[in-house]
């Protein structure tokens, strides 16, 4: 049963349901009946707009009090539905058929019935929607208007009506958003024609905020629409940004330590998250963010006017068979280039038989001309009258008519039943050569009922189909009859040829009507009478075989030349006396009360070209009805394939289109892939930028991490921006920034790390590029260990590479067999040389460790200690005081070994036993520990002029002396506290 | 709507010694075209060609490897997920004739267990520098059981030949899902429902 009817009764002039499946709404684990039509509506000034009604109904729909309208979801360019295999389940065949369906604002899951009837419903809403072409404009809706005025009108008096502000419409106000407000606005509305419940947002949704009725549209849970996807990656892209930052920030934090260094760090790292596209806004406004970037995307894609890369990358989605469309409509544009014409004979034939079984044998029609034709198309009308045929469409004259045709062909050749078709009465058949049925292919036949309701037993039934590279339709037709029936006969036609639709075994392609054939050949009792003239005077030209004369007087003549109906078609030249009306039996014209004028009811036309019609006759010898049998032998010139030509051309058309997604794959090109950072030293930044050039694809770009490596470079080094977005020909500079810290620097030291890197630049749907890094770094004090450093004699940039690596990597605890051969110093030089110029010039100087110093003077700092070049060393007393904090803590074993850590923690308090733990550690800490605590002292003595005290250098080296052994961690503040505790205690107590 | 495409698709590799010729044996068999001047492919780079096997239209994307020592690291991780993998060496060039168990080695390490080989013997059409015996390719590729061509990018010797053996071979083991028989090919004139049985 036909459920558009009942859909049909509820709609506006105007709107069409082209065809409605019943289906199961799926929302989490309730399932309701939905009812879907899609509706049509043609616009003014031409062109159509489509949009899916959702319906709650009541049993199987009959009519439209049957129907209540839920919600529209218009077809707008946002619009997909798609079948869907559910999550884990086996594809059973003829289980029901899942589908999904997306818009901007929500998603759907339905359940339809397995069927070729659901299938036609896909394959209609896939047409229905607007495509991707860019000439068309963007569908508007606004016929859909009326079911949003009607709804804010009657329900805002309602007491649940919405409590939004007057005059505007929630849904649209409040989602739109984007520049299509009307376009994406949703269509939710309350059951307008009659009876309650069955509300889309209703309750509580509707006066909640915009943000609610999102959630509510989307269905909660499991159904996330594409828009919901899109947010929660946009949330992952920038969860993923902030990480970023966060751990660039830690890094930043590290490497400057409590000191005021932090201006030092090149702050590109911070950066990251405002370079992205997507995380503009505050974490905590999700929903109005997804709605924003949504709309920057459409914009950003609106904007776009590159349609053959849009085109080529179409293609590259494995969806819809596009790629095949394209193959096909390629193919069509091309086809002379292999094809050429060869005529083939068709017999077309058409018998009104008055409800008769065959009793003759049907030779004298079908088998007259001496050649076997290559095709029959024979059609029949008023094949049985009987009620039973009319209700329950079945008949066995349909058997008897097709056997005696069968049995009459001609019996020159062998030939194949290609298609029957009955609608009632009304019936066409095809045949074909045997040798020619390889070559016919998408055959579809269609019926179109006319008249009241489209039930009555007029109509036309057609077969179409494709004969080598040409397609064909034929149709029969039987119209109203009555002489004074002219215009409805012509509105038979023009029913027929509008709504004989036939399916195509593509969806992507635009549904195909009868104009839409390169032949079309019309056969049937088209019922056009002969006016004005009077029984008598037509018999007297009949019989004088004046059939021009008589010929001015038929109503089709003068219809086609009033261009009223078969506009384009050609008929013959009537040669033959009228075949209506006849007294069954007999060659006598109509005897009967009603004595019928005689008609040249039984016609045949054709449109299209290279059609040459060989002959055009009645049957007189036919005697069963009261028609006689009308034939017409047509040579039609055909298209055939020349196969090589075909595959030739195929192949070409096959090339170019990878070709074009070759030209699609998004490309860049590199100013420079290779980095030389010549003599790297600790904490001086060094950049070397390059530039990415794009080419005509747009694309996203981001540095990806090698296999099983943590990050897209090493840690010592940063690209800024490290991912983003280009643009057709747009180019994006690229910093790559190295910058050596306390957490790199021991193992460059040790060449266990070198500077060199491979960065792999990865274009989303593209290629690699690989950029390769390499250098030197200079060996610093800065991150060596204490006790290598006493065994440094000489400045470090002195001693040859391979004796810094050696010493760096001696272990701690074998200092003592060192000492005897090596005679090491007691604290590290560059120790000694900072705060020897600190007690030399800075003992009285105010706030000392308490203001930054400056980086340039680190710099020279570092390179004076580094080479040993002391005695050149100029620079404030903040800025040595600042480096000499560096450089404590860029020691990779803290003065206070981590070992001693929590013993001193624990016995903070206790002077006695915290000298006991002091006294554990290595040496040339021990030293170190002691050789700082007597510097301290001594500034304490100058703490009227400084005004320093115990709690602040307590505080400053707590930190620094006492490092957590977990590393990076933030430390509790109790943890703070006892550290600088323990350091109290140093600085109050003489040794 | 929603039909399923019945199109396969083939990842492919070609990997190698720099220099080899890998992108040239690319470039002529998705292009048709080749180009005398050494670019050192510096990354990753594919390109798409599809082909015809069985009456089934089948997709080739084909990655092309930079061939180069000091990424043979990075370049491993891009061998899981390829379907097939063109080992290419230089038959003027014994270095790159020697490198091959060392390549071989590589995919057994990196590639996916089920992966198509084959072997290549690039620049067939200098044979006045010929250093490595065409001989010497076949026994090596025998001796692991795999396929082996001499190609020339530059000649186009072999070229389409060896991707269409290789994309056979994958086919051979692919399970191949029977199209649904609503989805008829029109070229192959299957539109025609039901005459033979009615056949009168």
């Amino acid at each position: 049963m036909d459920q558009s009817v009942a859909i049909q009764e509820t709609l506006a002039d105007g709107e069409y349901c082209i065809i409605a499946v019943q289906g199961m709404l799926c929302e989490g684990d309730s399932r309701q009946s939905r009812l879907l039509g899609l509706v049509r509506y043609r616009l003014e000034h031409g062109g159509q707009e489509h949009a899916l009604f959702l319906y709650t109904h009541r049993r199987m729909a009959i009519t439209g009090d049957d129907v209540s309208l839920d919600r529209i979801v218009p077809v707008s360019r946002d619009f997909t539905l798609e079948e869907v295999s559910p999550d884990g389940e086996l594809y059973i065949l003829g289980s029901d058929v899942t589908v999904q369906l997306d818009t901007a604002e929500l998603s759907l899951m339905f359940q339809l019935p397995f069927g070729s009837h659901t299938r036609m419903f896909l394959q209609e809403v896939a047409r229905a929607c607007p495509g991707f072409d860019p000439v068309t404009p963007d569908p508007e809706f606004r016929w859909l208007s009326r079911y949003r005025c009607t709804q804010l009108q009657s329900q805002l008096p309602t007491p649940h009506g919405w409590n939004s502000a007057p005059g505007t419409w929630p849904g649209c106000a409040r989602i739109g958003g984007g520049r299509y407000p009307s376009r994406n606005g949703l269509w939710g509305l309350e059951e307008a024609r009659s009876g309650a419940g069955s509300v889309l947002f209703g309750g509580g949704a509707v006066d909640q905020t915009g943000l609610r009725l999102a959630e509510v549209a989307r269905g909660g849970g499991p159904l996330w629409g594409r828009s919901g996807r899109r947010g929660r990656r946009d949330e992952e892209v920038e969860e993923a940004g902030r990480e970023m930052s966060a751990a660039a920030g830690s890094r930043e934090r590290d490497s400057a330590g409590n000191s005021h260094f932090d201006d030092l760090r090149p702050n590109g790292k911070g950066l990251l998250v405002d370079q992205s596209s997507w995380g503009q806004d505050k974490p905590e406004d999700l929903l109005p963010r997804q709605n924003k970037s949504k709309s920057e995307i459409t914009d950003m894609v609106r904007s776009s006017t590159i349609t053959v890369s849009d085109k080529a990358h179409i293609l590259s989605m494995q969806k819809f068979g596009l790629r095949d469309t394209l193959v096909k409509s390629e193919l069509v544009q091309k086809e002379e280039d292999y094809t050429y014409i060869q005529n083939f004979r068709f017999f077309v034939g058409t018998y009104n038989v008055n409800g008769q079984s065959p009793k003759e044998c049907l030779r004298p029609w079908l088998r007259h001309s001496v050649e076997a034709p290559d095709v029959y198309c024979v059609g029949f009308q008023e094949l049985d009258l009987s009620k039973e045929a009319f209700f329950f469409q079945d008949t066995p004259k349909e058997e008897e008519w097709f056997k005696a045709v069968s049995d009459c062909l001609h019996p020159g050749a062998k030939y194949a039943k290609i298609k029957l078709i009955r609608l009632v009465g009304i019936m066409l058949l095809l045949y074909v050569k045997e040798e020619h049925a390889a070559y016919i292919s998408e055959v579809e036949a269609e019926s179109v009922g006319t008249g009241i309701m489209g039930r009555m037993n007029k109509g036309g039934v057609a077969i179409r189909f494709r004969f080598h590279n040409t397609s064909i339709c034929v149709v029969n037709s039987h119209l109203a009859a009555h002489t004074e029936e002219c215009e409805r006969r012509n509105q038979d036609y023009k029913d027929i040829c509008s709504r004989m639709q036939f399916c195509q075994v593509d969806p992507g392609l635009p549904p195909l009507t009868i104009s839409k054939h390169d032949v079309i050949l019309w056969l049937g009792d088209l019922n056009y009478r002969i006016e004005e003239l009077d029984v008598e005077k037509v018999k007297k030209l009949i019989e004088e075989k004046a059939f021009q004369t008589l010929y001015a007087y038929d109503q089709l003549k003068t219809q086609v030349a009033a261009k009223a109906v078969f506009e384009g078609f050609t008929e013959g030249e009537l040669t033959f006396q009228p075949t209506y009306k006849y007294d069954t039996g007999s060659d006598d014209w109509d005897t009967s009360e009603k004595c019928r004028a005689p008609a040249w009811c039984d016609r045949i036309l054709w449109k299209g070209k290279n059609i040459t019609q060989l002959s055009y006759q009645s049957h007189m010898a036919l005697k069963t009805s009261d028609h006689k049998p009308v034939s017409s032998v047509f040579d039609i010139g055909v298209k055939v394939r020349n196969e090589e030509l075909y595959r030739k051309t195929l192949e070409e058309i096959v090339r170019s289109l990878d070709k074009m997604e070759n030209a699609n794959i998004p490309s860049v090109s590199l100013s420079k892939r290779e980095f030389c950072f010549q003599n790297v030293k600790y904490m001086q930044l060094q950049v070397e930028s390059f530039t990415i050039h794009n080419g005509q694809v747009p694309c996203r770009f981001e540095f990806i991490n090698k296999p099983d490596e943590q990050s897209y470079c090493k840690q010592w080094l940063n690209a800024n921006p490290s991912r983003g977005f280009l643009l057709p020909d747009s180019t994006i500079e690229i910093e790559l920034e190295l910058f050596v810290n306390k957490s790199t620097a021991t193992k460059l030291n040790s060449n266990e790390d070198k500077i060199e890197d491979i960065l792999v630049l990865h274009l989303d749907r593209g290629k690699d590029y690989f950029l390769s890094v390499s250098g030197n770094y200079l060996p610093s004090c800065f991150g060596s260990p204490i006790h290598t450093l006493c065994y440094m004699k000489e400045p470090i940039l002195d001693l040859p590479l391979e004796t810094v690596r050696e010493l760096t990597l001696r272990p701690l605890w074998t200092e003592d067999d060192g000492s005897q051969l090596e005679n090491p110093m007691e604290i590290p030089k560059e120790l000694w040389m900072m705060v020897d110029y600190l007690y030399r010039n800075a003992v009285q100087q105010e706030d000392l460790f308490q203001q930054p110093g400056l980086r340039s003077e680190f710099e020279h700092v570092r390179d004076c200690l580094d080479t040993g070049m002391i005695d050149t060393l100029s620079a404030s007393n903040h800025s040595v005081a600042e480096a000499l904090l560096l450089f404590l803590e860029s020691l990779p074993e803290p003065v206070i070994c981590y070992s001693a850590y929590h013993n001193c923690l624990e016995c903070s308090g206790n002077y006695t036993a915290s000298k006991q733990v002091i006294s554990t550690l290595p040496t040339f800490h021990k030293n170190v520990f002691n050789y700082l605590m007597a510097f301290l002292q001594e500034l304490l003595k100058n703490s009227a002029k400084n005004h320093l005290d115990e709690n602040i250098l307590a505080s400053i080296f707590g930190s620094l002396l006492l490092r957590n052994p977990a590393g990076h961690q933030k430390l509790e503040m109790v943890e703070k506290k006892k550290a600088q505790e323990f350091i109290h205690q140093f600085l109050c107590n003489s040794p | 709507m929603a039909k399923k495409t019945y199109d396969l698709l083939f990842k492919l590799l070609l990997i190698g010694d720099s220099g080899v010729g890998k992108t040239c044996v690319l470039f002529r068999f998705s292009d048709d075209a080749f180009n005398t001047t050494f670019i050192s492919t510096i990354g990753i780079d594919f390109k798409i060609k599809t082909v015809e096997l069985q009456g089934k239209k089948i997709k080739l994307q084909i990655w092309d490897t930079a061939g180069q020592e000091r990424f043979h690291t990075i370049t491993t991780s891009y061998y899981r997920g390829a379907m097939g993998i063109m080992l290419v060496y230089d038959i003027t060039n014994g270095k790159s004739f020697e490198n091959i168990s060392k390549w071989l080695r590589n995919i057994d390490e990196h590639a996916n267990e089920d992966v198509e080989r084959m072997l290549l013997g690039n620049k067939c059409d200098m044979d006045d520098k010929r250093v490595v015996p065409k001989g010497k390719g076949e026994q090596i590729a025998r001796e692991h059981g795999i396929r082996f061509f001499e190609t020339s990018a530059k000649a186009n010797i072999n070229i389409e030949k060896a991707f269409l053996t290789l994309a056979e071979d994958i086919l051979r083991k692919t399970p191949v899902k029977e199209p649904n028989s609503e989805n008829v090919d029109i070229s192959s004139g299957g539109g025609v429902t039901g005459w033979k049985s009615k056949c009168c």
